[in-house]
């Protein structure tokens, strides 16, 4: 066998090895996408499905996210629509009350500039961009107080714009829905 | 042969010299905000560091590195002088002027809204053109390295293009292409508006724009780390490039791959469809794949030079490998934060998995363990390595410069991980102080601390880091032969057109931009009614 | 074999490299427009042109909802950073001559001598925005109410701008310069509050937000108790009721008392 053979040989070996590795890759790479299709599915974490958009500077006039209209509702389907804003440097409301294991639609926006809705300990994630509606499904499973940090740089008070997170029993919101009206635990 | 030698070094300067100021401001920041610091009375001084700091550490430092060590490659590796050093001058000053016009606004406290630049938040126009003139300088880089590898190409017809060239070339025309996101979002949104001419603006387009650029910079960045991981590492550590073909896959998968994935970075944003989303979250998975085909590779070329040193057995060959050579070290720290912040880089893909990670503390520790320590590591091997045949001088004090990658490395674990914890337990990014006297996020105080000593060991590093190029000038004159780069084991005669010339990437890289961002651009810059009022921050 | 030839689908490279991009991105367009969409069981989609669009992210207009009623009157102005932007001279003109009627309370150059707010130098959107909310009755005041309700559109920009144009001036009674508590300086961020010059002047404004230094102590404690009570609720999405409701009454009584005793030219932001 010639020096030549011998190098082309070890070619061969070389670049099979190679296309087995390619392989695993491939397939590792085919197993993660699948399986983050089949999470997003299986436990309903998907992008919110629309876009929509809305005037920054006149929420407060017309339309869902004017004042009386911010805060929890108890929809007649059992759900929990929560509607709320950012703005430099509060969400308002300031303290949010939802029921524990209940499917809940949270629906806000930003007056201003770009901001973002983080509940600390749980999936709730989401960008407030100004002009356009975010949307976000969530459930809780534990009642008990939790921090809603803006979690994007809003401009100078960005480090104070904490927000709160209440979550009670399903039977005491209910109770307190009664009355119509939109819930929050502010001043509370 | 490298000729224009201070051409290479005046960039390498420039970029550790503002890398040094951006460091020592990042370790600022992090004791400032941790329980060991005190809260600023002035929290507006916190981000004006922070844009000054990402400004730095995401435009100008890596540019400068790649451009630096693309000249260099271009000499070294086409054994050619470089073709047009008059305009690559130039690039190196619209750099400099574009730096201090951004710099200025900065350090005024006009220009603090963050490298990301998020309208409507709007600062001073200087900050916007600063940043734009650092772009147009690095573009004529692009345009010189394509233009000397056409030069040579021209006398050598046919030949397969040296390895590091063609890397070097690939990932000028990416960064050409990526850069055109932010470029087209100033250009032609936020500069009007600060300029006064404008006073709306689409911010959910411009956040698409953003992440056309902001994605696909991190490979640009990755891109000398990859050249040094193939061309430089084996040769240094007397090994071989286990296939060069495999090798020219991985950066054509950059090209094409890196582009078309920035919407995850908008996976939480309202104007982006989840169909979009979709696309861009299957794409970015795929990009995980040039980088374990690069693991693999190198890892096979590293074994081939520990048994050419005498290396046995199925693992025993790890202890014959030269550890005391930086380039060695180096690598391997690189590769276990690659490890470990690719692991998390996989986790931010995902829609889901990101949903409970976006925008914490767990991003900054992700990108600051991938592009702080697995790139800049191999930056800092990099000039190591070039040092001598740039200066003419030894760099003797190889024991220093061990230290100086050792405590690197632990620096940046120490900061990252930390970083990623308190992420997980849902600390936001980018505020000033926290009120770690509360219970509520009382238990994060001590992750904070930890992570602002290891910002601390990091500046203590990156001191030396400088310490060592300098003394590195004054050394005893010595002979460093010519520049080499390392050959491949079976070192190709000829290779096919395709893996030899740019020209079919570059078209699917441009034609999946367009199938995977013409769509969204155009559905946000026609539709009327979304553009909203600017906000001017520190308006004067 | 030249470039000419790399784009043609003899090249092998060229049909892997563009069979397999076109392969992934149809499959994944059709998994993230059409799969996805209708795999979710809590979205309707009206047809499968609906889910297409939706998923490429057509924009559209949030659905009218009904909102309960106000109970009271909420403030109607619109503010953004272009309102009242460069005034002429004659707007300051006609304000100053308007203007003659406010000097009872508000003095002759801007500075009250009683309890009244100073007005020489403050932003113009935030005379602007209290006189609307004054006229349409967002905002009540024994005083200031009947004077607000006649005023046209015009007057009450023509006042903004002459106000804002008018040198800032120390206050009539001046007190002793006090350190800066606390409570001003960092706010109190896990209360949600933050610094309050990030909106009042020292080290931002945000469009609407006075700026305080030297106003009355009086008249800004009675402002952030009501803004607190909610019996004052003009500010736009309860911007400034979020934080006075998070404020003690020693935070309201420090906060006041600093401002009152400093002089207006420590503001740094105009609007």
């Amino acid at each position: 066998m010639s020096a030549e053979e011998t190098h082309q040989a070890s070619a061969e070996v070389a670049a099979r090895v190679e296309r087995r590795w390619a392989t695993i890759a491939v397939i590792i790479v085919v197993m993660m996408a699948l399986l983050a299709a089949f999470a997003g599915i299986h436990r309903a974490t998907m992008p919110q499905p629309r876009v929509e958009t809305i005037d920054p500077s006149r929420i407060h006039l017309s339309g869902e996210f004017v004042e009386s209209n911010l805060g929890s509702v108890l929809e007649a389907n059992g759900t929990v629509t929560v509607r709320a804003i950012g703005q430099q440097y509060s969400f308002t409301p300031a303290c949010i009350v939802v029921p524990a294991d209940t499917p809940i639609t949270l629906r806000a926006t930003s007056a201003d500039v770009v901001h973002g809705i983080l509940i600390q300990a749980t999936n709730v994630n989401t960008m407030l961009v100004p002009g356009y509606i975010s949307e976000q499904l969530m459930r809780f499973t534990r009642t008990g107080d939790y921090l809603m940090p803006c979690q994007e740089f809003c401009s100078f008070g960005h480090e104070g714009m904490w927000g709160k997170v209440k979550v009670i029993d399903k039977a005491e919101f209910a109770d307190r829905a009664k009355g119509g009206g939109r819930l929050s635990c502010v001043g509370q | 042969m490298l000729v224009n030698k201070k051409l290479i070094l005046a960039h390498f300067w420039l970029a550790f010299a503002v890398f040094g100021i951006a460091l020592t401001l990042g370790a600022w920041q992090m004791f400032i905000r941790s329980p060991i610091g005190t809260w600023l009375s002035n929290p507006e001084l916190y981000y004006r560091s922070l844009t000054a700091h990402g400004t730095v550490m995401g435009y100008v430092f890596p540019t400068l590195v790649a451009m630096g060590f693309g000249y260099a490659i271009s000499e070294a590796a086409l054994q050619q002088r470089l073709v047009g050093v008059r305009w690559a001058w130039a690039g190196f000053w619209l750099i400099v002027a574009g730096s201090i016009m951004a710099v200025i606004p900065i350090a005024l406290g006009r220009a603090s809204v963050l490298y990301t630049f998020y309208p409507p938040l709007i600062g001073n126009v200087f900050y916007y053109l600063g940043v734009v003139l650092v772009v147009v300088g690095s573009w004529i880089w692009v345009a010189l390295m394509s233009v000397n590898l056409r030069v040579w190409r021209k006398a050598h017809p046919g030949a397969p293009v040296p390895l590091a060239m063609f890397a070097n070339v690939a990932g000028s025309y990416l960064w050409a292409w990526t850069a055109v996101g932010a470029a087209l979002e100033l250009l032609l949104q936020i500069i009007p508006v600060a300029a006064g001419l404008k006073n709306t603006i689409d911010a959910g387009l411009a956040r698409v724009f953003f992440s056309w650029t902001l994605h696909a910079i991190v490979y640009f960045w990755l891109m000398p780390t990859y050249i040094a991981y193939y061309t430089i590492v084996p040769r240094a550590i007397g090994g071989r490039i286990y296939s060069d073909s495999m090798a020219r896959i991985s950066f054509i998968l950059f090209l094409v791959v890196a582009m078309p994935i920035g919407m995850h970075h908008t996976f939480a944003d309202p104007q982006v469809g989840a169909g979009f989303k979709f696309i861009h979250s299957a794409f970015t998975a795929l990009v995980a794949l040039p980088t374990l085909l690069t693991v693999f590779t190198i890892c096979a070329s590293v074994e081939i030079a520990a048994r050419l040193r005498g290396g046995r057995g199925m693992f025993g060959w790890i202890r014959a490998l030269p550890w005391d050579n930086p380039m060695m070290l180096a690598l391997a720290f690189s590769f276990v934060m690659l490890g470990f912040g690719g692991a998390g880089g996989l986790i931010n893909m995902s829609y889901q998995l990101d949903a409970s990670i976006h925008n914490t503390q767990w991003i900054t520790g992700h990108f600051h363990l991938i592009f702080g320590g697995a790139i800049v590591i191999m930056y800092f091997a990099i000039a190591f390595d070039l040092w001598p045949h740039l200066t003419g001088r030894e760099l003797i004090d190889v024991r220093l410069i061990r230290t100086q990658l050792w405590l690197w490395f632990i620096g940046m674990i120490v900061t990252t991980f930390p970083w990623h914890w308190v992420g997980i337990l849902g600390m936001p990014r980018r505020m000033a102080y926290f009120d770690f006297g509360d219970p509520a996020i009382a238990p994060q105080a001590l992750s904070v601390t930890l992570s602002a000593i290891g910002g601390f060991i990091l500046l203590a590093s990156g001191i030396m880091f400088i310490v060592i190029l300098a003394r590195g000038m004054r050394a005893p004159q010595v002979d460093a032969g010519p520049y080499r780069f390392a050959l491949a084991v079976h070192q190709p005669a000829t290779v096919p057109v395709a893996l030899n010339t740019h020209a079919l990437w570059v078209a699917l890289m441009i034609g999946l931009t367009l199938t995977n961002y013409g769509y969204p651009i155009l559905n946000l810059a026609l539709s009327s009614g979304t553009s909203v009022p600017a906000v001017y921050v520190g308006a004067q | 074999m030249s470039t000419r030839d790399l784009f043609t689908f003899r090249n092998g490279h060229f049909r892997i490299g563009v069979g397999i991009t076109a392969a992934i991105l149809i499959v994944t367009a059709i998994v993230g427009f059409i799969v996805l969409p209708f795999a979710q069981p809590w979205v309707q989609f009206a047809d499968v042109w609906d889910a297409i669009c939706s998923a490429a992210g057509v924009p559209q207009r949030a659905a009218s909802v009904t909102a309960p009623e106000q109970a009271k009157r909420l403030s109607e102005v619109v503010l953004t950073s272009n309102t009242l932007a460069r005034p002429s001279q004659e707007a300051i003109g006609r304000g100053a001559t308007l203007a003659q009627r406010c000097a009872i309370c508000h003095g002759p150059t801007g500075v009250s001598r009683a309890d009244s707010p100073n007005l020489a130098g403050q932003y113009a959107a935030v005379i602007y925005k209290q006189l609307h909310d004054f006229r349409s009755g967002a905002r009540t005041n024994a005083v200031m109410s009947p004077f607000a309700v006649n005023l046209t559109d015009q007057e009450i920009a023509d006042l903004s701008n002459y106000y804002a144009y008018l040198p800032r001036l120390p206050a009539y009674h001046p007190t002793p310069q006090l350190p800066k508590p606390n409570i001003v300086i960092y706010g109190a961020p896990m209360r949600g509050i933050a610094p309050c010059g990030a909106c009042h002047g020292s080290l931002d404004n945000k469009t609407g937000s006075p700026w305080l230094e030297g106003q009355s102590e009086a008249y800004m404690k009675a402002q952030l108790h009501a803004f607190a009570s909610g019996e004052r609720r003009n500010d736009i999405s309860q911007q400034m009721r979020n934080i006075a409701r998070a404020m003690t009454p020693q935070d309201i009584d420090a906060a006041a008392a600093y401002y009152a005793s400093q002089p207006p030219d420590v503001v740094k932001a105009v609007d």
